[in-house]
């Protein structure tokens, strides 16, 4: 008898723990009572901790239940196992290119909203307006105007490099001061591809031509002067590059670090790089200036840039009226509200891409970028290159920046990688 | 109560086997079933319709030249890391029974590795490679190089997983009773000769065994090529699990990915379930 009483209780156990895993999982649909809680996917890491002291301090004066959370994985492949499970956030944060892709079937259309005015940067697709835009970035060459000076003894001023040559003499000038090799390269396949290969679409007048092109067999890549331009100056990184002989394990903090400490001078990169740069002991003037090129067609004197990181509220039926109607105040709160705009430029340091807040942008990338943003000197980003592309062509850029393929090598595997892909539909 | 109805032993079934069943058939049988069916689908992962495309992913997969060359890596990878595994922990099995003072010591001291989790293992040795290689020999790192990333991938899975095979082979050499020991040495073997005519081959199901785990988990290893090399140099180190990762979740081709993950679990189950029955074949009992 004890025996079987035993055994019922370890079945039983058995059983409960088994409708316990099942329950958790419908309680997350967040459909309690009259106080909307809504959930917010963050995809920048380096302000999540911002994120969830903002969620709090929310939370206790609008009473506005909101929980944040964050994932290390590509923000594609996330979503598609909260949608899998049917528990999509209230919002989320993504990349342009996800929200063109799931706009369609999961996102609010946000056409009616006050703060579409105020920006450029929304993303708008057949006349409705999905994604807000959480910040400005652009790209362009990170200096460190302090290890210039001290290299070479004189003011840096980075609008008086514009060509190819003009690079090259301030490496070399650095280099007669003292500097052993003044430029770093980032060898990750997003900086090299997603960020610098980009340009070459980017600068073009008509980016869906020129792949077209290259598609078609019409435009020789290897031929482009665009993309020998870029690469001309992408040269003088690599040739000047501390971390030459091994330039494919340099990693990327280090190469920060040595930017940030002014042990090199320049680097290709956005005003997301300051997350790594702040973190140690960095020098006083810093920016981003234009990548130099000979182009004669003031690509030299822009960044490249525009929105980044957009928020679109979920749609489907796992999300209330009243949760959509919550985030909708929350998205109006970070643009229209005092608290908000400095949620966005103070706490978190970023670069906001609404017209109306116009509170100092703090860290000096950012400031750059603003600076080229309010004269409307940026480029527009593509936002439709196919998801393989950073990881197929930024191997082949690898290959070039570890020596293993010349530049018409690399031209060609672009080029066999873009017989086969297809750009995103817009 | 009878105990030979059908109904009695069902209900003995359901009241023991059947929560472990349940579970078993929620997160093993329904998700492959599932994944199966995704397979016949070109579901890009986060869209609300799945199209069926019958068997164009399978097609798909295998003229995807990347897939192949990742499945090559990862052969020759499984091969190498297999035999250094079980040599290594077989000679390091070896040392921790001779009763050398503090034996239990270094049995947990090779067994460590094993509980540091991969993903932070590869990140310890990646800053080994990278930086304390670099700093004390002053060469460049062997992660810059195609050759050197495979070496360091291989080193760091027999570093992970000796330790762990290291007990099994342990527990093999103690089930080998000390008389048939004796009694060889009494015949005049050496301690060579035991080794290789008497303690071997009564321990062949420890070999069995720690090569099929070595070979299941080489085969569909992810989170020390993750964090260690990430596939870098040029996608050079990518293998068949982190290729269908990317393909699936990446590129957003989940029906692709998942027929490549298919192949992949099929290939992984021929090869360990041959070696488990060429290997059971010549088992022998003292």
């Amino acid at each position: 008898m004890k025996k079987r009483i035993i055994a019922i209780l370890s079945a039983a156990v058995l059983a409960f723990s088994l409708t316990a895993c099942g329950g958790s999982g419908g309680d997350a649909t967040g459909d309690s009572g009259d106080k909307a809680s809504i959930t917010i996917f963050n995809s920048k890491m380096e302000i999540q901790s911002q994120m969830e002291e903002m969620a709090k301090e929310y939370s206790e004066e609008k009473g506005v239940e909101i929980e944040v959370y964050y994932s290390s994985d590509t923000v594609a492949a996330h979503l598609s196992t909260r949608y899998a499970a049917n528990d999509p956030y209230t919002i989320s944060m993504v990349d342009a290119k996800d929200v063109y892709a799931l706009a369609a079937d999961h996102a609010v259309d946000l056409s009616d909203q006050d703060w579409v005015k105020n920006t450029t940067q929304a993303i708008t697709i057949d006349g409705k307006t999905y994604g807000f835009p959480v910040c400005v970035e652009a790209r362009g060459i990170i200096y460190n105007a302090d290890a210039v000076k001290k290299a070479t003894g004189k003011d840096f001023d980075p609008t008086t490099i514009k060509t190819t040559a003009d690079f090259q003499a301030i490496v070399d000038e650095c280099i007669k001061g003292g500097m052993a090799s003044p430029t770093g390269v980032m060898k990750e396949d997003w900086s090299l591809a997603a960020h610098f290969l980009a340009e070459v679409y980017e600068q073009h007048d008509d980016p869906d031509a020129f792949i077209a092109g290259i598609k078609d067999g019409s435009i020789k890549l290897a031929d482009d002067a665009k993309f020998n331009q870029l690469m001309d100056t992408f040269d003088v990184l690599k040739n000047n590059n501390y971390a030459k002989d091994a330039a494919i394990s340099a990693e990327r903090e280090v190469t920060e670090q040595k930017l940030a400490e002014g042990e090199i001078a320049f680097m290709f990169g956005g005003n997301w790089d300051w997350s790594v740069i702040n973190a140690y002991d960095y020098s006083e003037n810093m920016g981003i200036m234009p990548v130099p090129n000979d182009a004669t067609d003031g690509s030299s004197e822009k960044l490249v840039g525009g929105g980044s990181k957009y928020f679109f509220i979920d749609s489907s039926e796992n999300t209330s009226d009243a949760q959509r109607q919550a985030a909708k105040d929350f998205l109006n709160w970070l643009v229209n509200d005092e608290k908000g705009q400095q949620f966005i430029v103070e706490k978190c340091a970023l670069v906001p891409a609404y017209s109306n807040i116009t509170l100092a942008v703090q860290d000096p990338l950012g400031a750059s970028v603003k600076k080229y943003a309010d004269a409307d000197a940026l480029i527009a980003n593509y936002n439709y290159l196919p998801d393989d592309h950073y990881a197929k062509c930024g191997a082949s850029f690898q290959k070039y920046l570890a020596g293993e393929v010349d530049r018409a090598g690399f031209a060609d595997e672009v080029t066999a990688y873009w017989k086969t892909a297809e750009v995103g539909a817009h | 109560m009878k105990q030979n109805k059908l109904s009695y032993k069902v209900g003995q079934y359901l009241m023991f086997g059947g929560p472990g069943t349940l579970l078993f058939l929620a997160v093993v049988i329904v998700p492959f079933v599932y994944g199966l069916y995704l397979t016949f689908t070109s579901w890009d992962g986060v869209s609300a319709t799945k199209e069926l495309v019958g068997f164009q992913n399978f097609a798909d997969a295998f003229t995807d030249g990347d897939y192949w060359w990742a499945m090559l890596r990862t052969v020759i990878y499984s091969a190498i890391a297999v035999v250094l595994i079980n040599i290594v922990s077989f000679a390091l099995a070896y040392l921790v029974t001779q009763g050398i003072k503090g034996q239990n010591f270094f049995r947990a001291g090779f067994f460590v590795p094993n509980l540091i989790g991969g993903i932070v293992l590869g990140y310890v040795w990646k800053f080994v490679f990278n930086r304390a290689f670099v700093a004390i020999f002053g060469t460049t790192s062997l992660l810059a190089t195609t050759e050197g990333a495979m070496f360091a991938l291989i080193m760091v899975s027999v570093w992970q997983y000796a330790g762990y095979m290291m007990l099994i082979y342990v527990a093999g050499f103690m089930s080998v009773s000390k008389d048939v020991q004796e009694a060889a040495k009494i015949d005049g073997c050496t301690s060579a000769q035991a080794m290789r005519h008497v303690t071997i081959p009564l321990m062949r199901s420890s070999f069995v065994q720690c090569i099929f785990l070595s070979i299941t988990r080489c085969f569909v290893v992810y989170d020390v090529n993750l964090s260690l090399t990430n596939g870098d140099p040029f996608k050079s180190s990518v293998m068949a699990s982190m290729h269908v990762y990317n393909q699936a979740f990446t590129y957003k081709n989940y029906g692709l990915g998942q027929s490549e993950a298919v192949i992949l679990f099929v290939v992984c189950a021929i090869v360990g379930v041959t070696q488990v029955l060429i290997g059971k074949r010549g088992e022998v009992e003292a």
